[in-house]
């Protein structure tokens, strides 16, 4: 089973993301800000890593940095509610970026797209 | 061993020569927070007053467009009136700031009466053939005219007008621009006017230029950043939006899927609620953000607002366990702001400080004069400090490091109060708290008659 870790500090949408993930067959695991990104990572493998940018404490460009300063083999999605990180060169670093929608459709295709 | 100096010489016109007296005032109206044509008053008092340069009136036109308009004159409307001033004037005691104070509540009740003489006047800058005073405007000249009624070059209405054959046009230049005219004369004592009158004159006027030059550059910056920050607002109204639009979707579609049912049921309702709710409370932010956006700023009296802000329930509640200490005398200067807006500033920066303080310690409000221009409002807490990498994106739109916050509140308080012409400052030393100081702009509190 492909393992997801997914960052977002909004509780209530982490505990969407888990749910319908995990329905499409995958383990997720959901941590609300980027240090418990950074811990957990240092401790258990996974396929793929979510990351939302606007979280206080470290924000998700300086997540993307410091994972890619550790290791480059996890793709990265980065799922936000702003199109205009888009320009933000440190975001180009992650495999694809796809916009927060009422619709989870092209976010699962994106997943299925990088892991399978 | 330093010595520090203010740059507001006030003894200075007592030993300078009266060139430097002159340089000192027009150069120090400059700090004041008025408007220019309010600062320009000083530099025309400065050129008229007696212990200046000297001369008897003083006109100002302005650039407006593609038109030059007649805005202001001073000095005296008869010899006999001329005689009165001056002899007020050479009392010990009287000085520029008495004169100017005196000219400017001319100005405010409309009582300058040959101000209302030059106000229609409005001459084309872009004509094929132009006539002083608009000529030296755009020739960026300085203009000494000895024979102004048999000159064709003097516009004939503008001639009626001053009534005076001699008299001096120094263009307000800055770079390769004009912004204006001041004209000078000696209509009263009929005393001719000199080289040295002309240089003097001329480099009040490359100041003034220069002045209005930066003023209107200020002016141009704080229009783009409002241009920024509707753009940056229709970015945060998105964001607020998706977000619970992303859960509401999400969570709806698990029950019309027939994937939520008994439990799960009943709790993805609740939370689509509150997802509604925060909406609901969004909207509802963002309709006062713009109501209190859309004002212009007045000079208002900030302790009874800063009590009321105090009063206020939720603060109220939330300060049950901490000492709120108001400090800030009774009788304050009058501050420049939108009464609303600053209520609101007030209230999400107590708010700020109240959440960053444990139970038990102290949330320090305290008012205070800078100086003659400026008051400052800080609010201190005992919270943890923020970090130093943080400290650098306090202002940023949405950066908040709050679990509930919008990150606007500081933002907003950054806008409103550098809309009126403050500043507000962060300071922070984690282990020992955090000050912010809004540095506002003030007035003496007018006497109500």
């Amino acid at each position: 089973m492909k393992r997801i870790l997914l960052v977002d500090d909004e509780k209530s949408l982490g505990l969407l993301y888990e749910e319908e993930l995990t329905k499409e067959g995958y383990a997720v695991k959901v941590v609300h800000d980027a240090e418990s990104a950074l811990k957990i990572l240092d401790r258990q493998a996974f396929d793929l890593i979510i990351t939302d940018i606007r979280m206080p404490g470290k924000d998700g460009v300086e997540l993307i940095t410091e994972i890619l300063g550790r290791r480059r083999d996890i793709p990265i999605i980065i799922n936000t509610a702003y199109q205009s990180y888009k320009d933000d060169f440190m975001t180009w670093a992650a495999d694809a970026y796809v916009v927060k929608s009422a619709s989870l459709d092209e976010l699962l295709k994106t997943i299925r797209d990088l892991i399978g | 061993m330093i010595q520090r100096h203010s740059f507001f010489f006030t003894d200075l016109q007592r030993e300078a020569s009266r060139e430097l007296s002159l340089l000192s005032i027009v150069a120090q109206s400059f700090f004041q927070p008025f408007s220019i044509v309010d600062n320009l008053l000083v530099i025309l008092t400065a050129l008229t007053s007696g212990a200046g340069i000297g001369f008897n009136r003083a006109m100002l036109f302005l650039k407006k467009d593609d038109r030059l308009k007649g805005e202001m004159w001073l000095g005296p409307q008869s010899a006999e009136e001329a005689a009165t001033i001056w002899e007020v004037l050479s009392h010990p005691g009287i000085g520029y700031i008495e004169i100017i104070e005196h000219n400017r509540s001319l100005v405010a009740r409309n009582a300058d009466t040959l101000s209302r003489r030059i106000r229609d006047l409005s001459y084309s800058l872009e004509a094929a053939v132009l006539s002083v005073p608009a000529l030296p405007v755009r020739d960026k000249h300085i203009y000494h005219v000895r024979e102004a009624g048999s000159d064709p070059l003097v516009d004939e209405k503008f001639h009626a007008i001053i009534d005076v054959d001699e008299f001096l046009c120094v263009p307000l230049v800055a770079g390769d621009t004009s912004f204006g005219v001041i004209i000078l004369d000696n209509a009263i004592t009929g005393n001719s006017i000199g080289l040295r009158e002309v240089e003097l004159a001329g480099l009040c006027g490359l100041i003034a230029g220069n002045y209005i030059h930066s003023a209107e550059l200020h002016q141009k910056i704080i229009d783009m950043e409002r241009m920024a920050a509707l753009g940056e607002m229709a970015a945060f109204i998105t964001h607020q939006l998706r977000n619970p639009l992303t859960v509401i979707g999400g969570f709806a579609d698990q029950i019309l899927n027939g994937r939520a049912s008994g439990n799960k049921r009943e709790r993805n309702l609740g939370i689509i609620r509150d997802e509604i709710r925060r909406l609901e409370d969004f909207v509802e932010k963002i309709a006062r953000h713009f109501k209190t956006r859309s004002k212009e700023p007045e000079y208002f009296d900030l302790r009874p607002l800063v009590e009321d802000v105090l009063r206020n329930p939720a603060i109220a509640d939330k300060s049950a366990a901490i000492r709120l200490v108001l400090k800030m005398p009774k009788e304050t200067p009058e501050v420049l702001g939108i009464p609303a807006a600053m209520a609101e500033v007030v209230r999400n920066i107590v708010d700020n400080a109240l959440d960053a303080t444990p139970p038990g310690g102290e949330v320090v409000i305290r008012g205070a004069r800078r100086n003659t221009s400026w008051f400052v409002l800080s609010v201190k807490d005992s919270g943890a400090g923020i970090p130093s990498r943080d400290l650098d994106r306090m202002f940023t739109p949405f950066f908040t490091t709050k679990e509930k916050g919008m990150g606007l509140g500081l933002l907003f308080a950054k806008r409103m109060v550098e809309a009126s012409g403050g500043r507000v400052e962060i300071q922070s030393r984690q282990g020992k708290g955090t000050l912010i100081r809004l540095i506002l702009k003030c007035r003496e509190k007018e006497e109500t008659s």
